[in-house]
């Protein structure tokens, strides 16, 4: 019943990224390829964004309820991490990496598509659900850039036997992550007593968000105190982007969430 | 680490993570012990005004600790990383217990409720954890608050913020009540219940006017009517049902002709009325590839009607169906009685809470038999004394984590691209 079709941007994102990231490859031969890398590249998370904004419009509510509804916004703030990432730092791997990760995202979508539905639960209808939602999957997208950086560290640590790699942009990524993050989860506890009637209840989800969040914390501190060991510090930050994504998909699959009011679909 | 022990016994000036670790062992082993001896922390026996001494008592000992003892090796480990990262440990292992475990007694074996498991923060390993955890925190955030340097703001803001809503937050909950107040329309309740069913009296009445629930249109479904459940291939087609509307659902070309929000059965067909009861119900036609079309009245039915279907083949294995509504928004107006004798008319909504005489009023629930009828009202009542302080906490870190977005150092150059 959606007067348009969001397939039908989901796969022009995808493409404008493929052709975009495609350019990258290139970009040194020409100036006219290196300003088409960019231009595919942006259009991409243009494209995205007309889809929110429409189906923003269409659904009369923001488009953040579902699953599926994350995804697409996951979709369209990890590029733009990635991008500025790459502007600010001229990491170029970041750009593949992120455009990668969006499109599995948008991969999923389309295998799954989307009931949309214009029901938002009475819970849900607050002014802190817009900024709690964004802020929380600009933390996310950010601090994924930074597990790929910490991957990378630890590989070209235990396979390249290298130790000539800094750690900085994970920290740099991590400091401005762990700030949203911050953000996310005390919009959440605001929003938690004006709905629930407390702003901490220790629900599975709020569990699970903790968790995240103060394994950034031990992130943090560890590299304040040891910068020389690198290798520990990337460990931990792999293992709590794991936790992070927990808290993200699984929580809804654990046994202790039976009773959480935040599952859902 | 390694190398660290080899170079220092432990227990020897300065401690570091072997150290840590060592408390946390020792605090984890005590805790249990003890919680398998008397079970978890009575929270009520918090209760104000004691929960306010241990607070002031707990803090002046971390500040005049520091402040007089901190060339003490013990103390100035506390105000150090190795320190917090340890005690984050800790919190994070006994957290992450609790993210698997259901915190319900009642639903987990005997072993997990004695070991504290299925309520984890009356649980003694946790409260240590807490309190280590805690110190080390008061004592970082002293050690850079005196002296006074303005670049520690930031640090500040962070670090006490966090120790403000952590204290205030486990302290306090020892004063929250949540209580429940049962409305039904024409009767003023100046009682509450608490969890346990106990009476409670309070300082303010209500009195139910009306429940009024909103509801979203319904949707149309192809379901199997024997089970009643949705053709699973078909979710992803179901639409709102409204005049008008049309979609293709389970290959047949499924057009709306009728809507009624609320309608009544007036012989074989509906009309709409407002009466007690009414329920949603649609005219569609249903035309399969073939070109063979059907048509009829859907209806979710309700608690005095019952729903109504239109079969699609003549076997009846499957059938056009109308969703139950879902509600959009649901409140409820009462008069609001104070002891000092005021008298008012509000509305109670869900995410819009109302306050009176120090209490916060909540929609809760309603009487979901009836649905939109609902003859009955629940509201919740809470009291949380420590509010304002655990929110100074929350708007000190949400300004420190601001500030920690800035904390990103200036590129180094890397010896050119690695990728
Ligand atoms: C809101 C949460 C927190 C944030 C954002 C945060 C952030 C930071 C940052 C960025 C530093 C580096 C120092 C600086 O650049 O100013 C630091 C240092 C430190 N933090 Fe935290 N922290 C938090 C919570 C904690 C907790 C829970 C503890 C203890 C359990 C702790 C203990 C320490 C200690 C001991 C230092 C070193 C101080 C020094 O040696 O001068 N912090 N923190």
């Amino acid at each position: 019943m959606m007067p348009f079709d969001p397939t039908l941007f989901t796969i022009s994102a995808i493409v404008c990224w493929l052709i975009g990231m495609t350019l990258f490859l290139f970009q040194d031969k020409l100036t006219v390829i290196k300003i088409s890398a960019h231009g595919f590249f942006l259009a991409g998370v243009v494209v995205l964004t007309v889809l929110a904004v429409m189906l923003w419009q269409e659904l009369g509510r923001a488009p953040m309820r579902t699953l599926g509804e994350t995804r697409l916004w996951y979709a369209l703030f990890l590029p733009l991490t990635g991008y500025a990432t790459y502007i600010r730092w001229n990491y170029k791997w970041i750009i593949y990496y992120s455009g990668v990760m969006a499109i599995v995202f948008l991969g999923v979508n389309l295998a799954y598509p989307d009931n949309y539905d214009r029901a938002l639960m009475p819970a849900l209808q607050s002014v802190w659900f817009v900024p709690h939602v964004i802020v929380y999957i600009f933390a996310y997208a950010i601090l994924a850039v930074s597990a790929l950086a910490a991957i990378k560290g630890l590989y070209v640590n235990y396979f390249q036997k290298s130790r000539d790699w800094s750690p900085q942009l994970a920290d740099n990524l991590v400091y401005l992550g762990l700030g949203f993050l911050t953000l996310g989860l005390l919009f959440g506890a605001l929003w938690g007593k004006e709905a629930w009637g407390h702003y901490w209840t220790w629900d599975p989800k709020e569990t699970w968000a903790f968790l995240t969040w103060i394994g950034y914390l031990a992130y943090v501190h560890f590299r304040h105190h040891q910068p020389k060991k690198v290798v520990v510090a990337m460990w931990v930050l792999a293992l709590a982007f794991v936790v992070l994504l927990i808290c993200w998909f699984g929580v809804n699959y654990l046994p202790s969430a039976a009773n959480s009011v935040h599952t859902y679909s | 680490m390694k190398q660290e022990k080899r170079k220092k016994p432990i227990w020897v000036k300065p401690w570091g993570y072997t150290e840590g670790w060592l408390i946390v062992l020792g605090l984890f082993i005590t805790g249990l012990a003890l919680q398998l001896a008397t079970g978890g922390l009575d929270r009520s026996a918090l209760a104000w005004p004691v929960n306010l001494v241990v607070g002031i008592i707990f803090t002046l000992i971390i500040v005049l600790g520091w402040v007089f003892l901190k060339r003490k090796t013990p103390v100035a480990w506390l105000g150090s990383i190795p320190a917090a990262v340890t005690s984050i440990a800790m919190i994070t292992f006994l957290v992450l217990l609790m993210g698997f475990t259901l915190q319900e007694d009642a639903q987990n074996p005997v072993w997990v409720q004695k070991l504290g498991l299925s309520n984890m923060v009356s649980s003694w390993p946790f409260i240590f954890g807490i309190i280590f955890f805690l110190t080390s925190l008061g004592m970082a955030t002293v050690k850079r608050l005196i002296p006074f340097k303005g670049r520690n703001i930031g640090f500040f803001l962070n670090h006490a913020g966090l120790y403000i809503i952590i204290i205030g937050g486990m302290l306090g909950s020892a004063d929250l009540k949540r209580y429940t107040m049962h409305l039904h329309e024409g009767e003023i309740v100046w009682y509450a219940n608490d969890r346990h069913g106990h009476q409670v009296q309070m300082p303010l009445a209500l009195e139910l006017i009306s429940f009024n629930m909103e509801e979203y249109n319904p949707k149309i479904a192809v379901i199997d009517p024997h089970s009643g459940r949705i053709i699973p291939e078909t979710i992803s087609e179901m639409f709102e049902i409204d005049k008008g509307n049309r979609g293709t659902i389970f290959g047949y070309d499924v057009e709306i002709l009728e809507f009624h929000k609320l309608s009544g059965k007036i012989g074989d067909r509906y009309e709409p009325v407002n009466d007690f009861g009414a329920a949603p119900a649609a005219y569609v036609r249903a035309t399969c590839e073939e070109g063979e079309s059907t048509e009829g009245w859907i209806s979710s039915g309700s608690f005095m009607m019952p729903h109504s279907l239109v079969d699609l083949n003549h076997v009846y294995d499957f059938s056009l169906a109308m969703t139950i509504p879902q509600a959009s928004h649901y409140s409820s107006d009462v008069v609001l009685y104070t002891e000092s004798g005021d008298v008012e008319e509000v509305r109670i909504e869900v995410n819009h809470p109302v306050s009176a005489e120090g209490w916060k009023l909540y929609q809760y629930s309603y009487d979901d038999r009836f649905g939109r009828w609902s003859p009955s009202t629940v509201i919740e009542a809470i009291r949380d004394p420590w509010l304002p302080f655990v929110y100074s906490g929350i708007y000190m870190v949400l300004i420190g984590s601001v500030y920690l977005m800035t904390l990103g150092k200036a590129p180094v150059k890397e010896n050119g691209e690695q990728s």
